[in-house]
């Protein structure tokens, strides 16, 4: 049970998709200029993260490594992640109509988040069990809506506040998240690596 | 007259998100409305120059995306208008969309694991988690689009020269 909560602490905000691994940085200066977006943005990469993951490492353990075709796995993962985006676009729209026009506009755009592409290959080099990649890649997805929800607070709170007019917008926005992914360094050191 | 100007908004109170739409059909009292393409990094649009036309295209994208409201305002096919989705609303949907299926799925696969520590069997527990999770997604939305909360409201016209960049 602990190393279970190790390994979501340690995917979740040492090892942060977004300030440490540097991955999914368009969606993250795209959607953060709300709260809300970044809300809706967040829960549903996590929700294709999580199943595209989960679709990844039965792929990789039945299909890839048996067979020996390691060189399709990036060709496949894709492959992978669009599908589990299709699939998601449509339970959404079967589940609530109305609820897909509020948030269809989202998953397009997931498709190429190349967060989703990254945490399925991180965790096939994890080599872990069924439940240990599930949960890496779901705490991967929570820690990446936590940072975009609390950049799009601090993008908030900048949009009022004395900016030098150079420097408004997207400019300041990129300084903010280095400053965030500096402070976020000092989680390291708490890795369950 | 010392009037000061009250700079400090108040966060407190609920927003609308506002978006603009256009009329693409008139019905007798309804008005059928589709969204504007409003996205300023053109995800959505680089995503129809990959797909086969017709199929995945942004046109069809939004029209998917098509509500109809009362037609109070004598609306005409063609017109702008301005509606809006309260704040809640936004995160109330994502988290019935995708928060319940989710923990359905992963409370089943971690029982899964608990009971039986099989990979097959916490795969196949969590198919069925999430099979569950999206029957309590739909009760739950029904629930939402009953009290109104998922439509968005008609708030005005829009004016022909504002744009929406974000």
């Amino acid at each position: 049970m602990k190393e279970y909560i190790l390994l979501m602490i340690s995917a979740a905000l040492v090892n942060n998709v977004i300030l440490a691994r540097f991955l999914g940085l368009c969606s993250f200066m795209g959607v953060t200029t709300r709260i809300d977006t970044a809300v809706g943005m967040g829960l549903a990469t996590t929700f294709v993260i999580t199943v595209s993951s989960m679709a990844d490492w039965g792929v990789e353990t039945y299909l890839l490594q048996p067979f020996g075709l390691g060189y399709l796995r990036t060709v496949t993962f894709i492959l992978v992640i669009a599908a589990a985006v299709q699939f998601t676009e449509m339970t959404v729209k079967k589940v609530s109509p109305p609820l897909f026009q509020m948030l269809g506009i989202y998953l397009p755009l997931i498709t190429t988040n190349c967060a989703v592409l990254g945490v399925a290959l991180l965790l096939v080099e994890g080599k872990m069990s069924f439940i240990s990649s599930t949960l890496f890649a779901f705490a991967s997805s929570i820690g990446y809506s936590l940072v975009m929800v609390m950049f799009a607070g601090l993008r908030e709170r900048l949009a009022l506040a004395d900016v030098p007019r150079l420097f408004a917008g997207p400019p300041i926005g990129f300084i903010v998240a280095s400053l965030l992914a500096l402070a976020f360094m000092g989680f390291s050191g708490m890795s369950a690596n | 007259m010392d009037e000061t100007l009250d700079a400090s908004p108040d966060y407190g109170a609920p927003a609308l998100v506002e978006g603009f739409a256009h009329v693409v059909a008139v019905e007798g009292g309804t008005a059928w409305l589709e969204p504007e393409q409003t996205t300023s990094c053109g995800g959505c649009a680089s995503a129809s120059a990959c797909g086969a036309k017709g199929i995945g295209t942004l046109a069809d994208r939004l029209e998917a995306r098509r509500f109809s409201l009362p037609n109070r305002d004598g609306l005409r096919v063609g017109e702008r208008v301005v509606v809006g989705v309260s704040e809640k609303a936004l995160v109330k949907a994502s988290l019935t969309a995708y928060a319940i299926p989710l923990a359905g799925m992963l409370f089943s696969g971690a029982m899964a694991q608990w009971v039986a520590g099989s990979d097959l069997i916490t795969m196949a527990a969590m198919f069925g988690g999430l099979a569950l999770g999206l029957v309590g997604a739909r009760l739950n939305a029904k629930r939402l689009n009953a009290r109104g909360e998922l439509s968005p409201h008609y708030l005005r016209r829009a004016d022909v020269v504002i744009t929406c960049h974000f």
